[in-house]
């Protein structure tokens, strides 16, 4: 019974004429910027956060969770046509999309893409649904020791998939952590590195921060070059999949949902994790392997599905624990402090209009999304036409004055732009921002989760050890460190970054 | 010097200044930690993850140089965009949202990017409307009026 009284809760949020709209500005935006290539759902929650302060925090959420799994339903449309990925969690769809573009049948790509992205999200929001609520009970008794090593395991599992080298990207979670302590220190109200500038005693905002890092930064390395895209088609046919393509991308889009869901859930996993791992999956349980990489329509249905799921499954860690799993799951955390929010256990009691209204706005996303991405295909592929030079003006732009608006001040500016020459740097370098950004946000109820545990045990760190989840969390993390030391393992996971690189 | 040697330095320093400011602020012991007992632990963690990286540049046999980062772009174009974005903070609350804004998109898509003067200025006049009605009147955010006084 309960389920159904949730769910009519929700979908009398989800269904309100402002929530809605919102909804749909979300997905469409999200299916924007997962087509358009040099701008991702990071960085576009970054420049629209200042947007999310003059609604409600229900109405923001929904909203900028749109934007995030639209995203996963846009990156296919570049993949297959372009052969570039629109989106990071698309990257793996290129081979078998690309391929099937090549040989006339973008038509069926696109469809199953769309198709399978539905079916996945669908099956994803069944689960979030199901799971979140017992979830919540668990995680009533997690005290501060458990929320420490939770997340120290969350930050560890995202360092350890980091693309390039795993100790400069530990190091950006330092770095983040280092950050997150600026301002005054919530326990003793003492002033920390604000260096007699009055705007830093509130802390450096995640808005700036994530926009530098992620919207800045962007922008300047890709005017480093001359981008254009080589359109293979623009006359779309048979979008709709044959009984063929059906028979063979049914079992793919099933599994890969599944297996894609719950590798969502892992705190440092998401789409990108998933997609990589139902390709391979999928690859392995195929009576026909080598079709893979030729314009196999199981290549696109797999990782499609997958990164669709693996974005629903992402909101559990956060709508129960509190604990954002992956990067963007740390700005909707922002967006929720924002507005005096704080995601966990109790928010399902205090707030089950949020809750559940999120959740239910999924479904209407979702069905919103299945008809931008297949009627409406040809207008995204026309604005796959509009040039680099004429997108990077208008986000710049956009980034200036939504960083400016939230404060009225032009210190948040220069933060901004400090941490866009940063990120730029960094990124040149080889240091990945988003360990930095999730460990900025994690950074506070990393710092309260030691100091209480600390002043809980009177000053033993055995208080981690003692307690059952937080030592098999600990553990955990410990293993994944010692696994990425290791000669053996460490040359396995190189390999599989190289090869996520070329296939890029 | 190859680039991660480079890299390793900075953020090994900057862990150490980390450490020393954090050592000011008081660190307490664990039994009652201060403000500056975590900013400590994760500035010893940078210097630490700092020297990791300085050990691994020499073993691999590919490092790339520093002028490599920069080899083959159009660098340029980026220093102009950071420029330009500098010039738009420093004449924001001078020259106001309008003005400044308009300046902001004509100077990189004319100038910069060598587009039309009409596509331009259509492009920039409809850029300019649409957030003034989505910041300013749907939002009701204070955008910066400067010389124009609107």
């Amino acid at each position: 019974m309960d389920f159904f009284a949730n769910m009519i809760t929700g979908f009398s949020v989800a269904l309100e004429p402002m929530n809605l709209a919102f909804c749909f500005i979300g997905v469409f935006i999200g299916t924007l910027i997962g087509v358009l290539p040099g701008i991702g759902p990071v960085g576009t929650m970054a420049i629209l956060l200042p947007v999310t302060y003059g609604i409600s925090p229900t109405t923001a959420i929904i909203m900028l969770s749109g934007i995030y799994y639209g995203a996963q339903y846009g990156g296919s449309t570049t993949s297959i046509l372009v052969g570039i990925p629109g989106e990071a969690a698309s990257v793996i769809t290129t081979i078998d999309g690309y391929q099937m573009a090549l040989q006339g049948r973008a038509g069926p790509a696109l469809g199953i893409a769309a198709f399978g992205s539905f079916i996945a999200g669908t099956i994803g929001i069944v689960g979030l649904q199901l799971l979140a609520p017992p979830l919540v009970s668990v995680a009533l008794r997690f005290g501060p020791p458990e929320y420490f090593s939770l997340m120290i395991l969350g930050l560890v599992i995202l360092t350890y998939l980091a693309q390039k080298s795993m100790a400069k990207a530990l190091m950006m979670a330092g770095v983040g952590i280092f950050i997150g302590t600026i301002g005054l220190d919530t326990m003793t109200g003492m002033p920390r590195f604000t260096m007699g500038i009055p705007e830093l005693l509130d802390g450096i905002g995640i808005a700036p921060l994530a926009m530098g890092l992620f919207g800045i930064s962007e922008i300047l390395l890709n005017v480093e070059h001359r981008i254009k895209h080589e359109i293979v088609t623009t006359e779309l046919k048979h979008l709709l999949p044959s009984r063929k393509d059906w028979g063979e991308a049914i079992g793919p889009i099933l599994r890969s949902s599944v297996v894609g869901f719950f590798l969502g859930i892992l705190p440092g996993g998401g789409a990108v994790l998933a997609s990589f791992v139902t390709y391979g999956m999928e690859k392995r349980l195929s009576k026909t392997p080598e079709k893979f990489g030729k314009g196999a329509i199981a290549g696109v249905a797999a990782p499609e599905s997958a990164n669709n799921a693996a974005a629903q499954g992402a909101f559990i860690p956060l709508l129960t624990l509190g604990i954002p799993a992956n990067v963007v799951m740390g700005m909707l955390l922002g967006a929720l402090m924002i507005h005096n929010i704080i995601p966990g256990p109790m928010m399902i009691k205090e707030h089950p209009d949020l809750f559940w209204g999120v959740i239910a706005s999924m479904y209407v996303g979702n069905v919103m999304l299945l008809i931008l991405n297949l009627p409406l295909i040809g207008l995204w592929v026309k604005l796959l036409r509009v040039p680099y030079s004429i997108l990077f003006p208008m986000i710049l732009f956009i980034c200036l004055l939504g960083g400016y608006v939230i404060n009225n001040s032009v210190v948040d500016l220069y933060l901004m732009l400090f941490f866009g020459v940063a990120g730029y740097l960094m990124r040149k370098f080889d240091y990945e921002p988003a360990p930095l950004v999730l460990a900025y946000v994690l950074s506070s109820l990393l710092e309260n989760a030691l100091r209480q545990s600390l002043i809980l045990s009177g000053g033993s760190l055995a208080i981690f050890v003692s307690r059952p989840i937080s030592a098999g969390c600990l553990i955990l993390a410990m293993l994944m460190l010692a696994s990425s030391i290791l000669p053996r393992i460490r040359d396995r996971r190189k390999m599989l970054v190289e090869q996520a690189e070329e296939t890029a | 010097m190859n680039a991660d040697r480079w890299s390793s330095l900075f953020w090994f320093a900057l862990g150490a200044a980390g450490i020393y400011a954090s050592a000011r602020l008081g660190v307490g012991h664990t039994g009652e930690p201060g403000s500056g007992f975590v900013p400590l632990t994760a500035s010893a963690f940078v210097c630490l993850m700092a020297l990791l990286v300085f050990l691994q540049s020499f073993e691999r046999g590919q490092a790339r140089s520093l002028s490599a980062l920069w080899k083959g772009v159009y660098w340029r174009r980026s220093l102009a965009v950071g420029a330009i974005t500098l010039a738009y903070i420093l004449a924001l609350e001078t020259l106001g949202f309008f003005l400044i804004g308009f300046l902001l998109l004509v100077i990189t898509m004319k100038g910069l990017e060598g587009l039309g003067w009409k596509k331009t200025l259509i492009i920039s006049i409809s850029t300019l409307v649409v957030s003034y009605v989505v910041f300013k009147v749907l939002l009701k955010a204070t955008l910066p009026v400067g010389i124009l006084g609107f």
